[in-house]
């Protein structure tokens, strides 16, 4: 990079299942340009091919490019992974079938328990060998055995194998073992060891953890290697990038070594865009809305930083420990289908028409009344202007698909539609309050960030119903994950699970510990490509003893005495905040140390100048709001508006991959990088 | 929607209604696993949360544990009726575990609370949830041999534990010092009470957003609506008596069989489940109490009815349930009652499904492995010197259904608990090493659909421990339907060693029963292997798709020997 300075485009490309989006930056002219295209499923390195090539940007002037992909994700939800060997402590083979042994939900005689990521239970096979609780070899291990179960995947046909072992998460010494044997029985193949990929306990998660990991395994590889081809092709030399769920950056090869680390790539990226975007905005603390086509996401921004969790499942019953970032989603989108339930209850979601058919008014033959289908019919969206009018809508289907239902219940089309969208922003409301109010936080302290193609349609009736003061829309609102690909960060999440008590617990073995990880941490970073000065930040999780489940306390590793007195004091805090109690005296377990080690970038400022070449007004419409009837609205080009304008609702802002709507009594301010700050009326005392 | 309501409120408000009570309990449930110290609570989550009105009408339930569920709601009425709303101030806090005030069983504790709001009782949050040490004869309680309610663990009528917002002290005095395991109790109840304040916070906040009168009404529309629908739903099914038969093999004391009659008349929408001529109590602990079979029968109405009817009273309007006092579904102080609640309330679900199979074939279930297994044990850590306890239990095999094979080990239809994973099972009851738990092939009944898998697990005591049991389906079939056979039984095991056979306790120790004891010590070295039965086949084996036959070979789920004697299956059937 150093010897030429021309390289200066930063690209962020995510590869969802209908469309890949692209976002280019050019840090000499601070120019943002975005472009999106049909996925492709067949040859996935060709959409970011077809993207780089119609975005005309200069090749030769990319100077890194971040790539989300829901390549690992499409995969574990179609079930087209490899066909996964699993090793285990002999006697415990079933790990993957036995399960948790409880069900999806109660009253539900046709529910059927979740089939484990493997082709035959006859590819789970026992070594004869065992570890204790406490990390005591009981049984050793016999390498022949394990040489010989090796020839046994071989002959089964396994293309990839899992190994795990009971109790390895204390002491993984058997676990490496009989990876290294395997590794030379069964050249070629690859291999994913649970106390690396998921070295937490309870054998079940991490077992299914470990055979999720390596089923994506040939598959990642395959889909790098075909990026690769696709980027040598239009000659792109700049390094390249992976995005993983915990909203960190990672070379191709990490990625091929632990794939299940994309399983969120992309929801990844929209958070990071949203922490981002909302510190250039001064809004730090945020609950955040991306909701698209099927699904809506929401998540919690503090301070500028996202929650991280490892509580994943690829479906119910079927988890992946993986550090991501936290995120709820619940089935309302665009896409998502209106009906009755037999009590006569209107419903909306989870169901969704999905790109194909669609909602009726795409006219590709869906006849199922869709939440766009009521936004539509209540003049929300311009039929006439969708995708900045690439596509035209059809309304007339739209009510269509609505009449039956209305006439069901009794109810005009337009009252239906209005009641199909209140349900649709009360589902979204709800799973806000979850991830706010249900963890201790008011909403009302926060702003709300609205994105994803639908976002900023719903959002102002979302923070209307929590209390939520202000919405902010960011700058390309349906491109926000590519967007946060460009400003990703490295990061890297590293933990020790070992048990100790405050009242044995040796401070030095602790400070120890945590160099182990954070030096195993270092190195994972520089092989992800930073150079740098990294931060780092640590944390144990502890909860009281006999508890089952921890908080994680942040803790300052600064070599001073008494910093795990800090961190108890920590615990108890949270402890009483989030449960209104303490029990005093009582003993505190540590449970895991956590390092988390991030190579930051320098910041780069995202924003838009308005084109003043045209007017920003567009010719006003009536639209329907649930309450007021029709109103007349007025309507704007989003990226024509002035810095600093103001727009009073009720009024729509459009532009090509979305549609703002600002509901009477709000008003918002186009802020000086472009986003739109929207203010909130006062919830006004009784229910419509 | 037709109302005889003068002000029907309008469908969006009913849902957000319905939904914010309903993700209140569960809310409730989460702050219980997350601060609780048992693994029967945090890891196996086996309690329930819910909300009731002034009157003792549930309002809403989360879904955890049905056989809670259904029972509570007796509890709830039974305390109510005794204290009477004016013995409740705001802050106070009732714990209960008495069967015969209305309890499940003895480990089953309720903690109810009252929501104050303008000065008056608005609403009662309630969590029942199972102690893993109640302070019976034998630590974890259910002791197999128990013949009086009294050797179950500490009665608790319904007395409060927090007054006006302070804990009174004398009640935690007695109740610390009668459990074996006072630190445990300590934090499950603090779990309990953390759970409670959530709760009320929550519907105050409700209260606040939409005003008493219109949260009032609409609960009372909501209970209207689900009864309507229940009835609805009832009413499709074929006016008739239909009849069922099954037995609860002996009671840990004597030998004999404990025969279960349910005659249950569709008429309209009106359900009557009369068990008239159902066996005499029994001197051991496998006695229902009335709400625990009343409990039982809503359950399989629940499981066969549309699961979107929001869950509340009205669901349980149309049904009647008749059990002669004295019996075994409706037995009589001090009967012992531990095992009515694990075993025979799953026993009673299935027989509703059986008696029904005629009626509605392709909505019914052959019989679930039918047991808990509660395999109880305690003793004293070596790493700390303290007494703990376990209540330990297994899955089953589910019963095939029309277009599935029935679930490999699910926990019973009565429960919907986790297990414990071998790691954190060894990790905190050093006690035991697990050396085996699996899926035991050719356990499923054959049929059309199968039955599910039962499974094994060997255990190899590595201290002294004292193991108590209260298990079943050792001697009866879990039983098929529409000409699907029984899958195969549980069994529990005794050896000395590694290198010795395996015995039953009977042979062993003496035991009454091969199922039902208390108070056994084991020594270092001896072993146990608990074997979970399988669940029943639906429709004639002769039906089952060859294809599937061979992935079941395929799997180790069947071996080839029973393909060909259960299904008549030749080498080659099912290549396609």
């Amino acid at each position: 990079m150093e010897s030429l300075p021309e390289p200066s485009i930063s690209l962020g490309i995510d590869t969802g299942g209908t469309f890949t989006d692209l976002v280019a930056f050019d840090a000499q002219s601070g120019q943002l340009a975005t472009f999106k295209t049909p996925s492709v499923a067949a040859k996935p390195g060709q959409a970011l091919f077809n993207a780089i090539q119609g975005s005309e940007v200069d090749v030769a002037r990319i100077a890194e490019l971040v790539h989300g992909t829901t390549v690992c994700t499409n995969a574990l939800i179609e079930r087209t992974g490899a066909r996964v060997g699993f090793l285990t402590t002999r006697g415990h083979e079933d790990i993957p079938y036995i399960q948790r042994i409880n069900r999806k939900t109660l009253y539900d005689l046709q529910w059927r328990k979740p089939k484990p990521l493997l082709q035959s239970r006859g590819d789970c096979l026992g070594i004869d060998e065992r570890m204790g609780s406490a990390g005591q070899e009981i049984l050793p291990i016999d390498p022949d055995d394990v040489a010989a179960q090796c020839a046994i995947l071989r002959a089964r046909g396994v293309e990839a194998v899992a190994i795990c072992l009971l109790f390895s998460y204390v002491e993984p010494a058997h676990e490496q073992l009989v990876a290294e044997i395997v590794a030379r029985e069964l050249p070629g193949i690859p291999i994913s060891i649970s106390h690396e990929v998921a070295p937490i306990w309870r054998e079940y998660e991490r077992a299914s953890t470990t055979i999720a990991d390596t089923y994506l395994k040939p598959l990642m590889s395959t889909y790098v290697d075909s990026l690769t081809e696709s980027l040598a092709e239009i000659e792109m030399r700049a390094p390249w990038t992976i995005m993983k769920s915990n909203g960190g950056a990672m070379k191709a090869a990490a990625a091929v070594a632990n794939p299940i680390q994309t399983a969120q790539s992309g929801p990844a990226g929209g958070m990071i865009a949203a922490a981002a975007l909302g510190k250039q905005a001064g809004e730090p603390n945020l609950l955040t809305l991306d909701m698209g086509g099927t699904s809506a996401d929401v998540g919690l921004i503090i301070d500028g930083a996202q929650k991280h969790t490892t509580e994943y499942e690829i479906e119910w019953g079927v988890p992946a420990a993986i550090p991501l970032i936290d995120i709820k989603s619940i089935g309302a989108g665009g896409g998502s289908i209106a009906w009755i339930d037999a009590g006569g209850f209107l419903r909306v979601g989870p169901q969704s028409a999905r790109a194909l058919p669609g909602p009726a008014c795409y006219g590709r033959g869906g006849t199922l009344p869709t939440v766009t289908d009521a936004n539509v019919v209540m003049g929300r969206i311009d039929p006439g202007n969708f995708l900045g009018g690439r596509m035209t809508l059809d309304r007339d289907a739209a009510e269509a698909a609505i009449a039956p239902l209305a006439a069901q219940l009794d109810m005009s089309v337009l009252d239906l539609a209005a009641a199909i969208t209140a349900i649709a922003d009360e589902n979204m409301a709800g799973a806000v309050k979850m991830i706010s109010i249900e963890r201790g936080h008011d909403p009302r302290r926060f702003t709300l960030f609205g994105f994803g193609g639908a976002g900023p349609l719903h959002a102002c009736a979302v923070a209307r119903a929590l209390g939520i003061p202000k919405v902010l829309i960011p700058i390309f609102p349906g491109n926000a994950s590519a967007l946060g690909m460009l400003i990703a960060e490295r990061r890297v999440d590293k933990v020790w699970t070992q048990a100790f008590r405050s009242t044995q617990v040796d401070e030095t073995q602790v400070a120890q510990q945590f160099q182990i990880i954070l030096d195993a941490a270092l190195a994972e970073l520089r092989a992800e490509g930073f150079t740098g000065d990294p931060s780092v930040e640590y944390s144990i999780n502890m909860r009281y003893l006999g508890q089952n489940y921890e908080q994680e306390v942040p803790i300052a590793l600064d070599g001073a005495i008494g910093m795990l007195e800090t961190a108890y004091r920590t615990f108890e805090d949270h402890h009483a905040a989030l449960y209104g109690y303490t029990i005093e005296n009582e003993v505190i377990e540590l449970v895991s140390f956590r390092v988390t080690v991030r190579g930051s970038r320098p910041p780069i400022r995202l924003s838009v100048e308005p084109d003043r070449s045209a007017p920003a007004q567009r010719p006003g419409r009536e639209v329907f709001f649930r309450g007021h009837g029709f109103v007349s609205a007025t309507v704007w080009d989003r990226y024509k508006l002035p810095l600093g304008s103001r727009i009073d609702g009720p009024a729509v802002i459009e532009e090509p991959g979305s549609t703002t709507l600002i509901e009477p009594d709000m008003w918002a301010e186009v802020l000086d990088d472009g986003q739109l700050l929207i203010w909130v009326a006062p919830e006004t005392e009784g229910q419509a | 929607m037709t109302s005889t309501q003068s002000n029907p409120i309008d469908p969006v408000t009913l849902t957000v209604i319905d939904n914010f009570l309903t993700s209140t309990c569960r809310d409730m449930g989460v702050t219980m696993m997350k601060t609780s110290y048992s693994p029967i609570f945090n890891e196996s989550l086996d309690f329930s949360c819910v909300i009731f009105d002034p009157d003792g009408q549930m309002l809403a339930q989360a879904e955890f544990c049905p056989s809670q569920i259904g029972t509570v709601k007796f509890t709830v009425t039974w305390t109510l009726d005794e204290l009477g709303l004016d013995g409740f101030e705001p802050g106070d806090v009732v714990v209960h575990d008495d069967p015969y005030r209305g309890s499940g069983h003895v480990p089953e504790h309720m903690m109810l609370k009252p929501v104050f709001y303008n000065g008056k009782i608005f609403a009662f949050v309630a969590n029942v949830a199972h102690m893993s040490e109640p302070g019976a004869k034998t630590p974890g309680g259910l002791s197999g041999d128990a013949t009086e309610v009294f050797q179950e663990g500490l009665l608790l009528p319904p007395v409060k534990i927090r007054s006006r917002g302070k804990d009174v002290p004398d009640i935690w005095k007695i109740i610390l010092a009668n459990h074996r395991t006072p630190k445990v109790t300590y934090g499950d109840f603090r779990a309990m009470l953390a759970s409670l304040d959530l709760a009320e916070a929550r519907i105050i906040e409700l209260l606040d957003t939409y005003g008493e009168e219109l949260v009032r009404e609409a609960s009372r529309q909501l209970m209207t609506i689900s009864e309507r629908r229940m009835r609805a739903e009832i009413a499709a099914i074929p006016n008739g008596v239909y009849s069922f038969e099954d037995a609860i093999e002996d009671d840990g004391i004597g030998t004999r069989d404990f025969p279960m009659r349910l005659r249950l008349s569709v008429r309209d929408d009106d359900i009557i489940a009369d068990f008239t001529g159902s066996a005499p109590q029994a001197i051991g602990p496998v006695n229902a109490i009335y709400a625990v079979t009343a409990s039982a029968v809503y359950n399989a109405f629940l499981h066969l009815t549309d699961p979107t009817i929001p869950r509340n009273e009205g669901c349980y309007r149309p049904f009647t349930i008749i059990a002669p006092p004295g019996t075994i579904v409706n037995c009589s102080f001090p009967a012992p009652v531990a095992g009515g609640n694990t075993e025979t309330s799953p026993r009673i679900t299935d027989m509703v499904f059986g008696a029904l199979q005629q009626a509605i074939p392709d909505r019914v279930v052959a019989s679930c492995g039918g047991t808990s297994s509660p395999f109880l044990f305690g003793g004293t850590d070596p790493r700390t010197g303290d007494l703990y306890a376990h209540f330990h239990f297994e899955g089953v095999g589910w019963g095939g259904r029309k277009g599935a094979d029935g679930n490999d080990m699910v926990v019973t239809i009565n429960g919907n608990c986790r297990n414990t994973p071998v790691e954190v099972f060894e990790t905190r009851y050093p006690a035991f090493l697990i050396d085996s738990y699996r899926l035991l092939a050719d356990s499923g009944g054959p049929g059309q659909w199968r039955g599910g898998l039962g499974g094994e697990r060997v255990l190899t005591v590595q201290n002294e421990v004292t193991v108590s049991a209260l298990l079943n389906r050792m001697k009866t079939d879990p039983w098929g339907v529409l000409g699907g056979d029984a899958g195969s039984r549980g069994g529990l095991w005794f050896r000395p060693d590694a290198n010795s056979e395996w015995r039953t306790f009977v042979d062993a120790f003496g035991t009454r029963s091969p199922s039902k004891f208390s108070g056994i010590t084991l020594e270092s070295g001896n072993q146990v292997r608990i074997v979970m039965p399988g669940g029943g086949g639906y429709g004639s084996p002769a039906d089952r798709d060859p294809a599937l036959i061979s992935q079941d070979i395929e799997n180790g789920f069947v071996s080839i020997e029973r393909a060909e004697r259960d299904y008549g299956f030749q080498a080659g059937m099912g290549e396609r």
